[in-house]
């Protein structure tokens, strides 16, 4: 269940971290996932799936990367600017 | 294609432990000892504090937060123990509380009338080992009715606490379960963990978690002279 909680926090990050125009071209959301950070990777997949491809975004997909620790970092964010808004 | 990369490398739980960061500067503050209780479901953390209250109510201002994905059942168990104010977060779903929860919580409460607090977590041995809310310190229980390998199997709740409770310890001669492999077990992830061995039911061992609770609110209250 605190794999959705954590999705949407990532989901605010970008947000944040994007003006109104860019958030329906974000293609690629780049995750760093501790290896000991008590998330199950399949259902927090799914969820970030889920978020990430309904509105305010367009078509973005998460990227996790498993590494060692228990941490969670929304690492970077890619944006298509000559992109159709999807 | 023009992609352009954000460099944005923020901790997720980064807004969460901010919020945390300041409740625990106000509890601080107000000289507050605050113990974040979590343990899997029916393992006694209401009857606990039940026990708790009608023993300390009298000669400490206990003010307690609960949550429960659903209803408000632990905290009216609570309020008909104390005359004090007992705060239900219904998380409507969520596996456990968050800082912002409980700093909502505290608006409620008169923290200048506040010896100690309690937040009973969301019963789950998982989540809530995540999630700072700005406690001094957790303290996981587990009953004699679960297995010895709990531990085990939920290391990060059992790490993250600097006291476990046995529970249920009346149970103990009705059930297969071997006391010293549980405490080795936990103490394998955790050495320094402070055991308390207790039954809310008849009281045993008891009185070691009532003095610990007292020595707490004296050496919050020396610390803030």
């Amino acid at each position: 269940m605190h794999e959705l909680s954590l999705a949407l926090e990532v989901c605010r990050i970008a947000e944040a971290n994007l003006d109104a125009a860019s958030l329906p071209r974000l293609r690629r959301v780049s995750i760093e996932l501790g290896e000991a950070a008590n998330i199950e990777v399949a259902n927090f997949r799914f969820c970030l799936e889920a978020l990430l491809g309904a509105p305010p975004f367009g078509a973005a997909t998460p990227a996790i990367t498993l590494c060692p620790g228990d941490d969670l970092r929304l690492a970077s964010l890619e944006v298509d600017d000559d992109g159709p808004d999807d | 294609m023009t992609v352009r990369t954000i460099d944005v490398r923020e901790r997720v739980m980064a807004r969460n432990n901010e919020i945390a960061a300041d409740v625990r500067r106000q509890l601080e503050a107000a000289a507050i000892p605050a113990l974040n209780l979590v343990s899997s479901p029916g393992s006694g953390k209401t009857a606990l504090l039940e026990r708790t209250l009608d023993a300390l109510g009298g000669d400490l201002r206990i003010s307690v937060v609960t949550g429960d994905v659903q209803t408000q059942n632990d905290a009216d168990r609570l309020a008909a123990r104390t005359s004090r104010l007992v705060q239900a977060v219904v998380t409507n779903g969520a596996c456990h509380l968050d800082a912002s929860q409980v700093q909502h919580a505290l608006e409620a409460l008169d923290l200048a009338d506040t010896d100690l607090l309690f937040i009973e977590n969301v019963g789950n041995l998982v989540c809530p080992a995540g999630w700072d809310l700005g406690e001094q310190s957790k303290v996981v229980l587990f009953s004699v009715t679960e297995g010895e390998d709990k531990p085990l199997k939920y290391p990060a709740m059992f790490r993250n606490s600097s006291c476990a409770i046995l529970t249920k310890m009346d149970l103990l001669p009705y059930v297969p379960f071997d006391v010293e492999r549980a405490v080795a077990a936990a103490r394998s992830v955790n050495p320094g963990l402070r055991f308390f061995y207790t039954s809310a039911v008849t009281g045993v061992g008891m009185e070691a978690w009532f003095e610990f609770l007292r020595s707490l609110v004296r050496s919050r209250a020396v610390a803030a002279r």
